[in-house]
């Protein structure tokens, strides 16, 4: 007598799960330009990887005499994967059966990606598209029991996760409800411009309660969602999304007690771009391209831009220094003048946090007029965002190099230098504790009224006070590290970054904060 | 037709087009002043100006429309 009934169940039982929604919820899924959850994975991961987990989760069918007729699988996909050869665990609604609202068993799958990438340490990918749960309940039988008093809080693994390993997740199809608040708790989250929307709640429920008659689109596709922070980027497509996590991950460590893959580098450290000579307009009202001036400086084609729709004010991203992950933070002096918004403000201090949790020394390419200001500005909260960033910058122990480019004014400012960080300036540098321009017509009113032709007079104070604020003084002072030539940029942020090394394994571990969305 | 709307608000500082302009892809078409700085808006595609919405001294809002260029 030998178990063979009972393997052949087991067979069938894995061939029921691939099936997933069946074939006709398959062709609609596809006939609507959208991949099942199991070929996003293939995707995602490197072919033949995936290891799954409680691939016999489910509801089965049985007829009158017991005998296993069907089986509608969980409706979540989890297991681990490798990608570029790097193990992940990685886990996504399966929109083909019931629409991604999760069944029993698809929920305990989907709440165990959390604790699974935290128990193993590694990296965690989530491909969204689902709802969340139905006033019919996870069994679609009547609400189903709550859950005990002493259940663990349900979203502790998933900030555990944040504060542990990396967290990439997409929004590939309409993602709405608890799948959506977990979409934006990851360190970058994309969007597709072409099937995927973000919904706290969908139409019909918005238009219950609000009366409000919108489209998913209307209310959440990418135009609201990368503008406003929601998700870091938007791509194309599903496979731009995917393509687009793949590369995120390539700048992280596994987890927080690991430090970040260093890979070859064929730039050479010493490279001078001459550009750079002339890039800053000596016209101080003229804004220049501080992409340029990051492509410049980085390794070729190593910046990951993040979060470039919203906070525009700020650029943020990961790039490499000679192979070495680093974050990238600058002005784009082109957006509102490079001035810190509140939602640049909250854009800067998540990519301090994500610095912070994972050890990557920061680069801070400055050029910050000082906070927004105006009655839009006092609306948004501006100085309690600003000073949020502030202050996370003061708390970070990681360490920093701020090149001082061309404005540095202000409190905002402050949130550019990190603790006992390096500091250098170009010849363009100029800082104080506000512009000329705004300053001298409040300090020398009287002085500007009284004049015979004020405004010559208020040109000539601006002329005299912006002299005072070039670099020479402060690097006379000490107040800098070095005056250098914008060319030598390179070199010196290699040469920086080689010096930290040290310092760097201390870092690894728990950190005082980690990141929050 | 190509609409070219503001990014921020802001002053119109120099108009530099007007009806029946014709512009290459990547002419300046306007400059706002936006915090002390000057944002120059170049044309998105070739063509002939067919409106302005904004005029030199205007204060502007975000996503406020600017020009139409035909085709």
């Amino acid at each position: 007598m030998t178990w063979k009934l009972e393997t052949d169940e087991i067979e069938r039982r894995r061939e029921l799960a691939l099936s997933q929604g069946g074939e006709e919820a398959i062709a609609k899924q596809h006939s609507q330009n959208r991949l099942t959850i199991r070929e996003r994975i293939e995707k995602l991961i490197d072919p033949g990887s995936l290891e799954e987990v409680g691939p016999a989760a489910g509801t089965p069918h049985y007829d009158e005499n017991g005998v296993l007729t069907g089986m509608d699988p969980a409706n979540f996909v989890l297991g681990f994967g490798k990608v570029n050869g790097r193990r992940i665990v990685v886990g996504g609604e399966d929109f083909t059966l019931r629409g991604g609202s999760p069944s029993a068993a698809g929920l305990r799958k989907s709440v165990y990606a959390e604790e699974l990438a935290v128990q193993y340490r590694l990296p965690l990918v989530r491909l969204h598209e689902g709802s969340g749960g139905s006033v019919g309940g996870t069994g679609g039988k009547g609400p189903s029991l709550p859950g005990p008093v002493n259940a663990p809080a349900r979203f502790r693994s998933v900030a555990q996760a944040m504060a542990t390993v990396p967290v990439a997740s997409a929004a590939l199809g309409a993602v709405a409800g608890l799948p959506a608040g977990r979409l934006v708790a990851s360190h970058f989250s994309v969007m597709s411009k072409s099937t995927a929307q973000i919904l706290t709640a969908g139409p019909a429920v918005v238009a219950r309660a609000m009366g409000e008659q919108k489209s998913k689109d209307e209310l959440g596709g990418w135009k609201v969602h990368t503008k406003n922070g929601t998700v870091d980027n938007g791509a194309e497509d599903e496979g731009a999304c995917i393509a687009e996590i793949r590369r995120f991950l390539s700048y992280m460590p596994d987890n927080i007690y690991q430090l970040a893959p260093v890979i070859d580098c064929d730039d050479p450290v010493d490279r001078c771009d001459e550009h750079l000579l002339e890039i800053v307009p000596r016209n101080r009202r003229q804004a220049f391209e501080m992409r340029s001036v990051i492509a410049s400086v980085v390794d070729r084609d190593s910046f990951f831009e993040m979060g470039r729709g919203y906070g525009r004010s700020q650029i943020t991203g990961l790039a490499r220094l000679n192979g070495q992950t680093v974050g990238v933070w600058a002005n784009d002096g082109k957006f509102l003048a490079g001035s810190m918004t509140a939602d640049g403000a909250h854009k800067a201090r998540r990519f301090m946090e994500l610095c912070e949790t994972f050890s990557f020394p920061i680069v801070s390419l400055v050029d910050e007029p000082g906070f927004m200001i105006g009655s839009q500005a006092e609306r948004e909260a501006t100085i309690r965002h600003g000073a949020s960033a502030v202050l996370t910058a003061a708390l970070t122990t990681v360490p920093w190099i701020s090149v001082m480019i061309r404005r540095s004014f202000g409190v905002a400012q402050a949130a550019h230098y990190g603790p006992d960080g390096y500091v250098i300036a170009w010849p363009s540098a100029e800082s104080g504790p506000l512009p000329v321009e705004g300053g001298v017509a409040v300090a020398f009113r009287r002085e500007i009224e009284a004049a015979p032709d004020p405004d010559a007079r208020r040109r000539e104070l601006e002329e005299q006070l912006a002299a005072k604020q070039s670099p020479f003084p402060r690097a006379e002072a000490l107040g800098v590290h070095d005056l250098i030539d914008p060319r030598q940029t390179r070199p010196e942020l290699c040469r920086w970054l080689d010096r930290v090394q040290p310092l760097l394994p201390s870092l690894l571990g728990p950190t005082a904060f980690s990141i929050r969305p | 037709m190509t609409k070219v709307e503001l990014e921020t608000g802001g002053s119109v500082w120099k108009m530099l087009v007007q009806p029946g302009d014709h512009v290459a892809q990547g002419d300046t078409l306007f400059i706002l002043e936006v915090m002390k700085m000057e944002v120059p808006y170049p044309a998105p595609v070739a063509g002939e100006v067919i409106a302005t919405h904004i005029a030199e001294g205007d204060a502007v809002e975000e996503d406020q429309l600017a020009i139409e260029i035909s085709p």
